[in-house]
């Protein structure tokens, strides 16, 4: 591993100096010739039949080319749950659903027309919290739930709400409690917050008169599971949807699935052929495309005097929202691994996702396990507190090491966690009492610090297959459905390329992604593309490599096992001066325009599925991530003000094919995690509606808001990921909150158990310990 | 209702007939085709449409374009010098300021100004000029490095 020339290599960015000149096009950029200009209108209602829909006036005005409603597009969507249609059909189910659309020659035009549209609703009960809408009383929001086509993992519970019911089952916890020396039961709860990437939803679509085909131009993470799920919907063969990806503006899952996708091609239907385009504004972006789960976790647990673990049950109500989107799987997934990475004989987990009346809820960033650790690494550190132990040394007690079996039947290898929690730890000077920091202003204010842990599985099974073109100027090709959404994967697939490819980094390009012509990949997701498509472009260049040994050899007049690649060129390994370029031999084969072509596919084939009784697997996931953050924090008792001093980030990555942008993945990871713990909160009132659907009111960090951040990079190679990599993208923010959390209970003596910890809430429970309530 | 203007745009004299209501942003976007100043907002809350007018950093979503006969403006587009980025272009590009590039037209514009104004700037200047900018993607961090960078070549040259 050695003789790396390009990966583990801190290259930059192969996409920044278009981005830094402005000539990138993403999808919000996109023009088309003779395009019309899609509006929506969208739903006022958290729950509500629809009486009747008037779209005369709206049809007359001029300049409209066409007006939709659900009776025009009677299609219906959803991933693992078929649930959701186009436009709304007979009710609506959350405020800023879509109703009816309407195309123009203008934005304008199409503003003006929407507005004419007339429709008259029956309000239904709305449900916005998952506890009320899991009632076995409760309204169904779905009447004809139990006939929508499911997949099959699919296993809805006992309310007419519950859309999955996720269970666990090892041991036995009531025996596990009573064979503690503590019991302790906690309940916490997390927001709906919200992707917010910079760049709106949009998409463009476009319906050929002739032949009906769907083209589709959509930032979409997910292009090939996108056009799985829309065909599904139109009833239509895969060959007659095509998705072209342009550049997306950051995504955190918010652009996977489907959003504006459904209106556009409703709307193109009816266009005779124009181009559509439909704009979100941020507003519309906040209200109607995704948002993170909420959720509610109750976790108890029993713990023995010398440390021990004995039990651990869990509920958890993850908020859906309107529609299921990724709603079971991200119970599922976010479920599973909930009780942490530790070694405990008794575990018992009932998750629940959950239809309510508020905007859907999809992937996000960490699929879950944000929500879980925000409970449970917090209610660790009280255990430790009660046995009087020091949380990291409690910690590093009941972590999962290389050998055990976690609490779902799986062997774990390649377990970097213990790693992670020391350098974590050491960065922050664990242990160290401080009053003030250094150079701060932070005298008088209360300092405290806290760290939290944890593991992440990824998706699986799941295939990714790549191409690589070699051409006759010495140049590569990489054709991969990775989406570059801001992560990075363009280069880290190029690195992976030239280096199997043996070609400087700087001949080894991007192919830009259209469904016509790039080979499948599941998703842009889960942090699984360089495990998975890093494997399948580095078999795909290694392919291209051999062929074109197998052309060199004669020109050569050498065996194919005698040659080498080097820097772009091949060459008899005893003679390094016989040599000819890669470029050479494209060209001398097949002429100037002659190009050789690899391909390769990667599925981790060992995957199995959780039994859907126990929840049981014994191998769940090709990989799992681990990390652990660390925080310092001053918290002035006045104001409940919380101000982070440093945090430390140390990541198990399995190999960094790029230090730099794993430096950089973590860095934002740990904003994005930061601007949870402390300030992001989608707040949506007792009726189902977004009161702050705006960047003022909507608080992101900003440069002001962020400490010091130490980025740690910890290298546990996984046996099967390419040069022993594993995924990033996602921990990065999972266990932020909760180390946050912990710092912040530390310094006031108190624990805050609802995010985010703004400076009210916590002052309210300084509040309260000093009337001497809290515990 | 349209009207007349003449402005000088990334050094070009231009004249244009828009609708005074027309935003900067908008003209610039979908009159002009300049696609390199984004839209975050359009409520002036992100900064990724900033631009320089006369020289000062504004958010073009928040400028009517009936304001601006006799103006000098510069987007993105004319951030570059000749053919040679800028350094703080160059910046970002080395020190790993970009992810998914979509605030970086309006970071790049914002940092440009505080350079013109500041050779000199502290981590707090920096971190306080691009605090009206969102990004979502990196955290800040490297972008502060890249303008402290900058601002360092920009220096060295003058030198």
């Amino acid at each position: 591993m050695d003789n790396l020339t390009v990966v583990g290599k801190p290259v930059t960015r192969i996409d920044a100096d278009e981005k830094v000149t402005g000539e990138a096009v993403y999808g919000y950029d996109l023009v088309l010739p003779n395009m019309v200009y899609g509006k929506v209108l969208f739903s006022p209602k958290a729950h509500a039949k629809i009486k009747r829909i008037n779209t005369d006036k709206a049809r007359q005005y001029p300049g409209v080319v066409a007006v939709v409603t659900g009776k025009d597009a009677p299609w219906i969507h959803g991933e693992s749950i078929r649930d959701k249609p186009f436009l709304a059909q007979d009710k609506v189910r959350y405020i800023g659903e879509p109703v009816a659309a309407v195309a123009a020659v203008d934005e304008d035009t199409a503003e003006a027309a929407v507005r004419l549209i007339e429709v008259e609703y029956e309000d239904l009960p709305a449900y916005t919290s998952p506890e009320d809408a899991a009632r076995m009383d409760a309204v169904a929001i779905h009447e004809n739930f139990a006939s929508y086509r499911k997949m099959p993992f699919i296993t809805p519970g006992a309310g007419p709400n519950v859309c999955e019911h996720f269970k666990l089952r090892t041991g036995d916890v009531e025996q596990g409690f009573r064979e503690a020396d503590v019991v302790l039961e906690e309940r916490y709860s997390v927001p709906i917050i919200q992707h917010a990437a910079m760049e709106p939803h949009s998409a463009h679509a476009q319906v050929d008169p002739t032949t009906g085909r769907v083209t589709i131009w959509v930032a979409n993470d997910a292009p090939f599971r996108a056009l799985h799920e829309i065909t599904e919907a139109l009833d239509v063969p895969k060959e007659q949807v095509r998705f072209i990806n342009p550049l997306q503006g950051g995504g955190f899952g918010s652009k996977g699935g489907l959003k504006v996708e459904p209106v556009a091609v409703a709307l193109a239907y009816k266009t005779n052929g124009r181009p559509v385009r439909v704009k979100f504004n941020r507003e519309e972006t906040f209200i109607s495309t995704l948002t993170r789960h909420g959720a509610i976790v109750h976790v108890k647990s029993g713990v023995k005097k010398n440390g021990a673990i004995t039990a651990r049950e869990m509920t958890i109500y993850w908020n859906g929202g309107a529609y299921a989107e990724k709603s079971p799987t991200v119970c599922i997934r976010g479920s599973l691994p909930a009780p942490g990475p530790y070694r405990i004989p008794n575990v018992k987990v009932d998750g629940y996702a959950v239809y309510t009346n508020v905007p859907v809820a999809g992937s996000f960033r960490g699929y879950g396990i944000p929500q879980g650790a925000w409970a449970v690494e917090q209610h660790t550190d009280e255990l430790a507190r009660r046995l009087g132990m020091d949380p990291l040394a409690f910690r590093m007690q009941n972590v999962f090491a290389d050998g055990d079996t976690a609490y779902w039947g799986e062997e774990l290898h390649s377990v970097g966690l213990k790693e992670t929690l020391q350098k974590a730890a050491d960065a922050i000077e664990w242990g160290k009492k401080i009053d003030s920091m250094p150079g701060s202003r932070v005298k008088g204010l209360k300092i405290g610090k806290g760290l939290a842990c944890i593991q992440k599985p990824t998706r699986s099974p799941t295939t990714s297959s790549a191409g690589v073109i070699v051409n006759a100027k010495g140049e590569a090709s990489v054709l991969a459905g990775t989406v570059e959404i801001g992560q990075g994967c363009n280069t880290i697939l190029c690195q992976i390329a030239a280096e199997e490819l043996k070609m400087p980094f700087d001949k080894v390009r991007s192919a830009s992604l259209d469904t016509d012509v790039i080979p499948y990949d599941a998703s842009t997701t889960s942090s699984r593309s360089t495990y998975h498509m890093g494997n399948a472009v580095k078999g795909a260049a290694i392919d291209a490599r051999e062929k074109l040994a197998v052309l060199a050899a004669p020109m050569l007049e050498a065996k194919k096992e005698e040659l080498a690649f080097a820097d772009g060129k091949i060459f008899l390994k005893h003679q390094p001066e016989m040599a000819l370029t890669v470029g050479e031999v494209v060209r001398r084969k097949f002429g100037p325009e002659g190009t050789v072509r690899g391909d390769a596919s990667y599925t981790y084939e060992l995957a199995k599925d959780l039994d859907l009784e126990t929840g049981h697997s014994d191998n769940a996931s090709a990989f799992y991530m681990y990390a652990t953050q660390a925080a310092v924090i001053a918290v002035d008792e006045e104001t409940g003000r919380a101000r982070l001093l440093r945090m430390a980030a140390a990541h198990d990555v399995g190999k960094a094919i790029n230090p730099l942008n794993c430096a950089a993945q973590i860095e934002g990871g740990l904003a994005m995690g930061i601007g949870s713990a402390l300030h992001e909160h989608l707040v949506i009132d007792q009726n189902g509606k977004v009161r702050n659907p705006s960047f003022l009111d909507y608080h992101l960090v900003t440069a002001l808001d962020l400490p010091e951040m130490i980025p740690i990079i910890v290298e546990c190679p996984e046996p099967q990921g390419p040069y022993g990599a594993k995924g990033l993208g996602e921990p990065g923010l999972a266990p932020t909150p909760a180390a946050i959390g912990n710092a912040v209970a530390d310094a006031i003596g108190a624990r805050v158990y609802d995010l985010p910890l703004s400076p009210e809430r916590i002052f309210w429970v300084i509040q309260e310990k000093k009337k001497g309530k809290a515990a | 209702m349209k009207k007349k203007i003449q402005v000088t745009l990334n050094g070009k004299k231009t004249e244009l007939e828009v609708p005074s209501h027309r935003l900067l942003l908008d003209l610039l976007r979908d009159e002009i085709g300049l696609t390199g100043t984004k839209e975050g907002c359009g409520t002036g809350d992100c900064g990724a449409c900033t631009v320089l007018l006369n020289g000062k950093p504004v958010n073009s979503c928040l400028i009517f374009s009936g304001e601006l006969d006799g103006a000098d403006i510069v987007t993105i587009e004319g951030l570059k010098i000749g053919p040679e980025m800028h350094p703080v272009q160059r910046a970002f590009v080395q020190d790993g300021g970009v992810q998914c590039g979509y605030c970086t037209s309006g970071m790049l514009m914002m940092s440009k100004a505080l350079l013109d104004e500041n050779p000199d700037p502290s981590e707090d200047d920096i971190r306080f000029a691009i605090s009206g900018n969102l990004c979502r993607c990196t955290g800040y961090a490297k972008i502060v490095k890249a303008v402290q960078d900058a601002a360092r070549e920009l220096r060295n040259r003058r030198s």
